[in-house]
């Protein structure tokens, strides 16, 4: 090989290491493949928006509006939202955001033998979880309010609901799960492939991470809602979860109450289940099964998973032990100290 | 061997060496121990836990309020605040990087800095 050959093959290396690293350098730093966050604080919780694009900050102003949108329809104490209207005047026109959330909770209601029931609210507020002055209603207080609940007192014809007399609802057990959805469908109008975001703990991923591997959300242990309980890998899923550490207070006689009441006995829900994940496609849907599913107990649980097995769970018993379904076996990576096993629900 | 085959074989070394210095550079892992201080949406302190030294930092929110930021150990959290709830304070050090601490009543977010793609 003469000089000359040689000098023209270490100038086509010297090349194509560059053009490599220059392409490298491109991906580092192109701001579809580097993310762009926004901070959001409503629904009386903290949000995240991760989101990777060209145009981030458009998407996320977007998003950011939409979900003051649906707060302003959706919140129970804002004057005028079409919840506050429906619970004052017992009949509104509402918006078609808020139609399809009741219709869900009626569904899931149903479906559910009533586990989940946004007709509590009378119930919420009366414990205190809705001002923060918590208190433990006696039983004749709770057996009274008890008789105006039941998901079956909402009438809705298209945009029309009607509650019936003394009823009231809240649609917080839905309302973060249908605004994950409605933030990740801004972001696929925008051509984006790759987001996540967080909306109160409730995660919602679209596509998969800008390298293609899957989005790591952790899950808490609720019996350390300070630490990670286990991770699993998405993508494109919500991962939406109702635990007894997320709002709760202790009593003068030393016991937690937590905001998750069972419908039919108007107490905190209290049927083993301390922790409930629910991982698919819609947010809207996983909000609200895992609210029902917290309130249901494991057996239920398993009955309702038999008939519908779309979405995925992880559940935690207060005797510490994890349930996760099937479908997550090559997803899920337990870091607790709990034992954990793959139930046969699916 | 040849002169130019000696060049190429050096050329063709130093590549390989450089080459995995840039690997090496571009692919480290960002410290887990960088977190971020935001306060509505702005990041007003970026601190490396490993060489802080243990001292608490006061934030003034817009709103008059304030949050106590303590660094102990290589360790951080709001050790105080003036806001309702004490959620802030009730959550401790920050231990994952998807638990933030949150003071909702100010607007205060501290987390890890962004690893990348985790």
């Amino acid at each position: 090989m003469t000089i000359k050959k040689l000098n023209l093959v270490l100038l086509t290396a010297v090349i194509l290491s560059l053009c490599s690293c220059n392409d490298k350098q491109n991906t580092g730093t192109k701001s579809s493949n580097e993310a762009v966050t926004r901070d959001v604080f409503a629904m009386d919780t903290y949000m995240n928006l991760k989101v990777y694009s060209d145009d981030a900050e458009t998407v996320l102003n977007e998003a950011e509006e939409r979900i003051y949108q649906l707060e302003k329809e959706l919140s129970v104490t804002s004057e005028n939202s079409d919840v506050w209207v429906l619970d004052h005047n017992k009949n509104a026109d509402i918006s078609d955001d808020t139609a399809r959330i009741i219709r869900k909770a009626v569904d899931i209601g149903s479906m559910t033998n009533g586990a989940l029931d946004i007709t509590l609210y009378p119930l919420v507020r009366e414990w205190g979880f809705t001002t923060g002055e918590y208190s433990i209603p006696d039983k004749k207080r709770i057996d009274e309010l008890l008789k105006n609940v039941g998901y079956e007192r909402i009438k809705l014809n298209g945009n029309k609901a009607e509650l019936s007399e003394n009823a009231e609802i809240d649609l917080g057990a839905l309302a973060k799960g249908y605004t994950g959805d409605e933030v990740i469908d801004i972001m696929k109008s925008h051509g984006v492939s790759s987001a996540i975001v967080s909306l109160g703990g409730n995660v919602q991923a679209l596509g998969s991470k800008p390298d293609g591997s899957s989005w790591k959300v952790a899950v808490r242990d609720p019996f350390s809602p300070e630490k990670d309980m286990c991770v699993v890998e998405i993508s494109g899923k919500a991962v939406i979860t109702s635990g007894n550490y997320e709002r709760f207070f202790t009593g003068d006689d030393g016991r937690n109450y937590w905001h998750i009441l069972d419908p039919k006995d108007g107490f905190p829900a209290d049927n083993g289940i301390v922790s409930a994940t629910v991982i698919g496609d819609n947010g809207l849907e996983c909000d609200a099964l895992s609210t029902a599913f917290f309130v249901m107990g494991l057996d239920k649980i398993k009955e309702y998973l038999a008939d519908n097995p779309e979405n995925d769970v992880i559940l935690v018993t207060d005797d510490r032990k994890i349930y996760y379904s099937s479908g997550l076996s090559d997803k899920f990576t337990n870091i607790s100290d709990m034992p954990a096993e793959v139930t046969a629900i699916d | 061997m040849t002169k130019g085959v000696k060049i190429l074989i050096a050329a063709a070394a130093l590549l390989f060496v450089g080459s995995l210095v840039w690997i090496l550079l571009s692919f480290r892992d960002s410290d887990s121990t960088i977190v971020e201080v935001v306060q509505n949406n702005k990041v007003i302190y970026t601190f490396d836990l490993s060489k802080e030294k243990d001292r608490t930092i006061r934030v003034n929110a817009p709103d008059g309020g304030w949050n106590d930021i303590k660094i102990e150990n290589g360790t951080i959290c709001i050790s105080d605040a003036d806001c309702s709830d004490h959620t802030c304070v009730k959550t401790g050090v920050l231990r994952s990087e998807q638990i933030p601490i949150v003071c909702l009543p100010h607007r205060l977010v501290i987390r890890y800095a962004d690893k990348r793609d985790s």
